[in-house]
């Protein structure tokens, strides 16, 4: 157990390194923060921005009071979800890719560490990165929920921004997968961004079919369960729903790598 | 400390290893010769624990490579062929990186990453991109980190390809210099490095392994002989008969050299006797001018294709000897290192087609 952890926390560490030592990684990081302050502004302040909107209903005194901190959070979470969809497969794409390509596989595939163990290991590191470039966005918010009257619940931020890392372990861990099987990583990218659509899209596919397969398809979905929790929701289920895809996505990756011993090289 | 017993590796319907059975002894160092495409390097991740074999067994330090392979991990450091370096790492924080990974002890991690950038000369490059460095230095970053845990068993998948001779010459004195301590496997198509610096070898082809013995006793086990060449001045022909008497020779060559009255004499001997001063004595004594007179050994070049070309090729090889020799011998002090006994098989055009 020990030497598991240490091994775990061996490729956690050099993960993390090269994401913070990488060009590449700080270009994603500024663009990411660039747009997710643009859409900040916007949503907030902007003319069509949810100050703007509540002001008027105001004005013309109808409907039922709104929360405008917790309902600029579900509309900007929902932003920067769809924007991580951009840009989470291009942090992913390097994971197997790069090491495949650079022969450094043949270094873990020799030392006593299981493919668990690197899988896990590369999860937490990427995803620690994903983690701080989202500590940002964090601290506008708090700003706003705290310059808000009466201040909002904290508690929602912390519920809403875990919705957002679940997401992104899912992600990361099917795109973890999908850069296993591959040494090309623009070819990682863009197969992750093509599946993670189609899970994306899982909610009109569901709504067109009908009955229990169209149901069954619906809680497949990934922004459903992330449209929940960045309510402040928390169901059991939706928990469960990211956990089976990280899940997944470790398993599969250990074993696409397993399966790599067996191909001629 | 290894000991490989009928191996074999099928990949669908080719066979890239076939009932391979070798040992080696603690402390050994041995050569793995072989064509590219012999199976050095599948034999070699079998050991590993990298690739799983399809048939017989393989055990290093006492564990079963398939099952045990975290045990036997441990006590391998393994060098591929192309070095496994993270280029944004600088040469410290990598070698701790590998450290971490093997199970080397928290405590015990600064002075074995000190101990191997030491021994492969790089204290002055501890804290340089992987990336900035040099060919020759990113081997040797590939050496430390094989030995950065200080394993028993060590495994080179040709660590001197690509480098500059002095290069070379550093990789071969420290790969010496592991021995003892440290059992070690080189794979190798470059004859002299065996011969400089393998105790035992091991020649492999198509998959098989077909002979394995120290460098001198294979050279002599398969020749049994060596030969001399002559430049005289006069005609040979005077001396032939009287050459032909001697015990060891076996053979007497006349070639006219061009110009001038001279001759060359190409003679081939048989067994350990050297009949150099005789030879000597019958040319002069002849009252023949004597220009030159060169003792040919026959290499381990000749061994090496001997046993690794076709049948057809082998014959001609055997054939073409003494003509093959000296040609590559010039071309191997043109493109590496001077290494008069055992010319260099590697990149020489005149080798018979070596299969793969």
């Amino acid at each position: 157990m020990g030497v598991l952890v240490s091994n775990i926390i061996a490729i956690y560490r050099k993960e993390l390194q090269s994401y913070f030592s990488s060009p590449f990684a700080y270009v994603i990081t500024g663009v990411f923060w660039f747009i997710s302050g643009l859409f900040f502004a916007a949503i907030l302040l902007g003319p069509t921005g949810v100050i703007a909107q509540v002001a008027a209903q105001d004005q013309f005194g109808g409907g039922a009071p709104v929360d405008v901190p917790s309902q600029f959070l579900i509309v900007y979470l929902g932003v920067i979800g769809s924007l991580a969809l951009f840009i989470l497969p291009m942090l992913s794409m390097g994971l197997y890719a790069e090491e495949r390509k650079r022969g450094t596989l043949e270094l873990l595939a020799t030392s006593p560490i299981t493919n668990w163990a690197v899988a896990v290991g590369k999860l937490l590191g990427v995803l620690t990165f994903f983690f701080t470039m989202t500590v940002p966005l964090l601290i506008y918010e708090a700003i706003a929920f705290l310059s808000a009257d009466p201040p909002a619940n904290p508690l929602l931020l912390l519920v809403a921004h875990g919705g957002l890392l679940l997401l992104a372990a899912a992600v990361l861990s099917l795109g973890m997968f999908v850069s296993s099987l591959t040494d090309s990583t623009i070819l990682s990218a863009v197969l992750t961004f093509g599946l993670m659509l189609m899970l994306w899209v899982t909610d009109l596919i569901a709504s067109g079919v009908q009955g229990p397969v169209g149901e069954a398809i619906g809680h497949l979905s990934l922004l459903t369960s992330y449209g929940n929790l960045i309510q402040g929701i928390v169901e059991t289920s939706d928990l469960v729903l990211f956990a089976s895809y990280i899940v997944l996505g470790i398993f599969l990756t250990a074993q696409s790598i397993e399966l790599l011993r067996y191909q001629r090289s | 400390m290894i000991e490989v017993e009928h191996l074999s590796k099928h990949y669908g319907s080719s066979t890239a290893i076939d009932d391979v059975t070798f040992s080696v002894k603690p402390g050994e160092i041995l050569g793995f010769l072989g064509p590219n495409g012999a199976g050095k390097t599948t034999t070699m991740r079998i050991l590993t624990g990298y690739l799983p074999a399809s048939g017989g067994t393989a055990r290093v330090a006492g564990f079963d490579v398939h099952d045990d392979s975290m045990a036997v991990r441990q006590r391998i450091g393994y060098l591929p062929e192309t070095p496994p370096l993270y280029p944004d790492m600088t040469v410290e924080a990598f070698l701790y990186f590998v450290a971490r990974l093997k199970h080397v002890a928290a405590g015990d991690r600064s002075t074995r990453v000190a101990s191997a950038m030491q021994r492969c000369n790089l204290l002055d490059k501890r804290g340089v991109l992987i990336r900035k460095l040099s060919k020759g230095f990113r081997q040797r970053v590939g050496i430390a980190q094989a030995i950065v845990h200080d394993p028993a068993v060590i495994i080179l998948d040709e660590p001197t390809v690509g480098l500059d001779p002095r290069q070379i010459i550093d990789v071969r004195n420290l790969i010496r210099s592991l021995a003892g301590e440290h059992t070690i496997i080189l794979s190798t198509h470059i004859l002299p490095e065996v011969s400089v610096t393998c105790d035992r070898v091991t020649i492999i082809n198509q998959g098989r392994v077909v002979a394995t013995n120290t460098p001198d006793q294979l050279v002599a086990q398969l020749t049994g002989g060596l030969g001399y060449d002559l430049e005289i001045e006069g005609d040979g022909e005077q001396v032939r008969q009287a050459l032909q008497d001697l015990a060891p020779v076996q053979s007497v060559q006349i070639v006219p050299a061009e110009g001038q009255a001279r001759q060359h004499l190409q003679i081939t001997t048989e067994g350990p006797e050297d009949p150099g001063r005789e030879i000597a004595a019958l040319v002069v004594g002849a009252g023949l001018g004597l220009y030159e007179m060169r003792r040919r050994q026959v290499s381990l070049e000749d061994v090496f294709l001997q046993l690794t070309t076709t049948e057809s090729a082998a014959s001609d090889a055997l054939e073409d000897g003494e003509a093959i020799a000296p040609e590559s011998q010039e071309e191997a002090i043109a493109s590496e290192v001077p290494s008069p006994e055992a010319p260099l098989a590697d990149e020489d055009p005149s080798s018979p087609d070596i299969t793969t």
